[in-house]
């Protein structure tokens, strides 16, 4: 897993089922070299302060995690209930790894970790949610951020 | 979507099929469970490979469309023969479907044996995950047991609906008892967590009833939330 042989029914067929949109166009923008780039991370695994109010189902609202949010203070409110979070529970890099970029800044292996990063709700139908794509990458531009790494739960 | 607004991205893919279809610019498949798209929790170096491999993709010259397999398994997907759950809960009977009283008072008495495990796990790993619900645990069992008898309570939360309280204290509930059950030890897989969990606990069978109770509401908020949102596909049969 996720091979999909691996995934336990009834979950594996209700994922193959899931209507994928195929978005227009076929972007693409030059990327600098990861020493020079400034990283941020777009999770889909509902990740929020905890004295937030939990992602509602089928939300298209983003939310923003600053880069030294506390991992005391982050919860998942995902609306799935058939992925893995025990994971998550034993560190939240395995999903989000706000960790794992710092590690990388701090060697020189790319250039700076975002100030901000993002968090969606991932079973959301990605065609209502153009305007948190603008809203995102409004900020993503006001930051100079050169790349984004999503991540999915 | 991001790219097409002037920002390069590399999509990790859990499920081949989806990421084939979305033509992400760039993508990287991973063959680790869903839930865990950077492989192996506490180990730096290999969330670290998944990590690098992913944002290699930034510097291939050509593209789009690029995607990759990433070519490990994670350890913790194996079943971890030195691993057994420390949280002893036998003698232990589980109440009648509806009876509210006997469920509170038996999640009350499984809560007391675990909630010590939970709290060395707290310790171990410097945090929680539990807190959606924003109850605490022995506010749990007295307001969800209400709905075992096809009441629907008045939401104890402002904003929340009575049926999406209860969906979050049975996240709360699950995650305390996970978190408890990798309090010491080595890591288990995910599959002895959730065959010691669906299999051995109370719990387990509370969030069962409340999903049965859910499929003959006619509430459409707890109706949804309940019988969709509470036990996972694999668990609605006791094994």
């Amino acid at each position: 897993m996720a091979r999909t042989e691996d995934i336990p029914q009834p979950t594996r067929d209700a994922v193959l089922a899931l209507a994928m949109p195929e978005l227009p166009g076929s972007p693409w923008v030059t990327a600098k070299p990861l020493k020079q780039s400034r990283i941020a991370i777009l999770t889909s695994a509902a990740l929020h302060r905890r004295s937030d109010m939990p992602f509602p189902a089928g939300t298209a609202e983003f939310r923003e995690l600053p880069y030294d949010l506390p991992a005391t203070d982050m919860l998942m409110s995902h609306i799935s209930i058939n992925y893995d979070r025990n994971g998550f529970q034993r560190d939240i890099n395995i999903a989000y790894p706000i960790d794992r970029l710092k590690d990388l800044a701090a060697d020189g292996s790319i250039g700076s970790v975002a100030p901000t990063h993002y968090s969606v709700m991932g079973s959301t139908d990605p065609t209502t949610m153009a305007a948190s794509a603008d809203g995102i990458a409004v900020r993503l531009k006001q930051e100079g951020v050169d790349a984004v790494i999503l991540a999915p739960v | 979507m991001i790219e097409s607004r002037g920002v390069a991205t590399v999509a990790i893919g859990l499920v081949r099929p989806h990421i084939e279809k979305t033509k992400a610019p760039r993508g990287l498949w991973v063959p680790f469970p869903l839930g865990r798209p950077f492989g192996e929790p506490e180990d730096k170096a290999f969330q670290r490979s998944v990590l690098m491999h992913a944002l290699s993709l930034l510097e291939r010259p050509h593209g789009p469309v690029i995607l990759e397999d990433f070519a490990a398994d994670a350890p913790s997907m194996r079943d971890n023969p030195g691993w057994s759950p420390q949280v002893v809960l036998t003698g232990m009977a589980t109440p009648a479907a509806c009876d509210v009283a006997a469920w509170t008072k038996a999640i009350t008495a499984e809560l007391a044996k675990v909630i010590p495990h939970w709290e060395a796990a707290q310790h171990r790993f410097g945090r929680t995950t539990v807190g959606l619900s924003r109850l605490k645990p022995e506010a749990w069992a007295p307001f969800a047991a209400q709905f075992l008898t096809g009441a629907v309570p008045e939401s104890p939360m402002q904003g929340l609906s009575p049926a999406l309280v209860v969906r979050y204290i049975a996240d709360d509930m699950k995650a305390l008892y996970a978190e408890a059950a990798q309090a010491i030890g080595p890591q288990p897989s995910m599959a002895q967590v959730n065959g010691w969990f669906w299999g051995k606990t109370i719990a387990a069978d509370f969030l069962r009833a409340l999903r049965t109770a859910a499929i003959a509401s006619k509430h459409t908020g707890f109706n949804t939330a309940g019988s969709r949102f509470i036990v996972p596909g694999p668990f609605v049969e006791k094994r």
